[in-house]
């Protein structure tokens, strides 16, 4: 039954990998926005506005301790260490307010406001 | 300071958990101690899993890229969740009948491959938070080394991983007050209830990837009523899968999930030579 598992599992990827690649070629036109963690311990910016759709946002850790973004709505955990920078990819068709924190300093918190797309 | 207790005891009592109620199962039998090695080897291996994903996190190492740390936690997910549920099929079934499975040729290699499971299940239990935990308190106690608070950090860390070793020796004493059988029938309701919750997780991430689609997203709202991010919400979510607003991909998978698992009951239940085939297929 592992061994099935693995199998089953190895297919998967191999289906989702190529989907990956595919959905990698309409890359260009994504809007990008920026999130950074602040070294006194705050989002910057506290609220972040983006259209409803397909949105990349990069996250920045200018602090110097490791953070963890982290949004159950937005299905979303991120572990990134000081200094570093990583991005991620939401696809959020439902306008509306979105929280997200930091898992690692849990009174550290933000909001992720979803437009109508026009 | 008690913060800094408080994440390590989170991070580290899901791990404690799988741990503590495996190891209560298989200290309960002779063949079943057979495992021990198994065990104690699984949680080697994630320590070691757990401090190589960390070096990702850290941007020391660069062995997995953005997307492909999103895959392996998916597939992390994925793997323990179909793991616990095996797992807990298994010794509900070797509970019953033990001795005469094992003489027979055919069932050792079964047990072999269970022990295997065994072995990946826990190192994935212990990976998959005992990464952060690694990160948290590497970078919590380096940053703390530039205000010389580097030693009253570790004691913190130390303390929340003895606070969690206590709740892991609560849970054993727990196997020695209440009935075996009892505390055989809490635990694989909880294990069941975690695999449910890894699966949510699994999905989360691989709707993140769009490997998998949402179909309606959300469904539903249930934020104001039991937000899934703080308090009792946040339990839910964490050990039972709870989402306030979850896809219709998540509602029809852990639907799916719930449905499986009482027929597989359905099935154990009636005869043990029907058991015997539903473990098998």
């Amino acid at each position: 039954m592992f061994r099935r598992a693995l199998a089953g599992f190895g297919l998967a990827l191999c289906v989702t990998l190529a989907q990956a690649l595919l959905a990698a070629s309409a890359w260009a036109d994504t809007p990008t926005f920026t999130l950074t963690f602040k070294e006194d311990g705050t989002f910057e910016p506290q609220r972040l506005e983006v259209p409803a759709g397909r949105f990349k946002i990069n996250l920045v850790n200018e602090s110097k301790v490791p953070v963890e973004f982290e949004s159950l709505p937005l299905r979303k955990e991120k572990v990134l260490g000081p200094g570093l920078s990583s991005f991620l990819v939401f696809t959020i068709s439902k306008p509306g307010e979105y929280p997200f924190f930091d898992d690692f300093h849990q009174s550290v918190k933000g909001t992720l406001v979803v437009k109508p797309a026009q | 300071m008690d913060q800094v207790a408080f994440i390590v005891w989170r991070e580290s009592v899901e791990a404690l958990l799988v741990v503590g109620i495996l190891y209560t199962w298989l200290r309960a039998s002779p063949e079943g101690r057979r495992g021990m090695p198994w065990l104690w080897g699984g949680v080697v291996a994630g320590l070691l899993l757990a401090c190589a994903l960390a070096l990702v996190f850290m941007g020391v190492s660069t062995w997995l890229s953005d997307t492909g740390q999103e895959w392996f936690q998916a597939i992390m997910a994925l793997v323990a969740c179909a793991l616990v549920v095996q797992m807990v099929l298994w010794m509900k079934k070797n509970g019953r009948k033990l001795k005469s499975e094992l003489v027979s040729g055919a069932s050792s290699n079964v047990q072999r491959n269970s022990w295997w499971g065994l072995l990946i299940l826990v190192m994935i239990a212990v990976a998959r938070e005992g990464s952060e935990t690694v990160v948290f308190l590497w970078g919590t106690v380096l940053a703390g080394a530039q205000q010389n608070q580097a030693w009253l950090l570790a004691a913190a860390g130390v303390g929340g991983f003895v606070l969690a070793l206590l709740t892991f020796y609560i849970l054993q004493l727990g196997g020695k007050i209440i009935t075996w059988r009892r505390f055989f029938q809490i635990t694989e309701v909880l294990l069941l209830l975690l695999a449910g919750s890894l699966l949510v997780n699994g999905i989360d991430h691989l709707i993140s990837l769009e490997a998998i689609p949402t179909l309606v997203d959300p469904v539903w709202d249930t934020s104001g009523v039991l937000d899934d991010s703080s308090g009792i919400g946040k339990v839910l979510a964490d050990f039972a899968g709870y989402r306030a607003m979850p896809s219709l991909t998540h509602v029809i998978i852990f639907a799916l999930y719930w449905l499986g698992i009482v027929l597989l009951y359905q099935r154990l239940r009636p005869s043990t030579a029907s058991a015997a085939v539903a473990a098998r297929s």
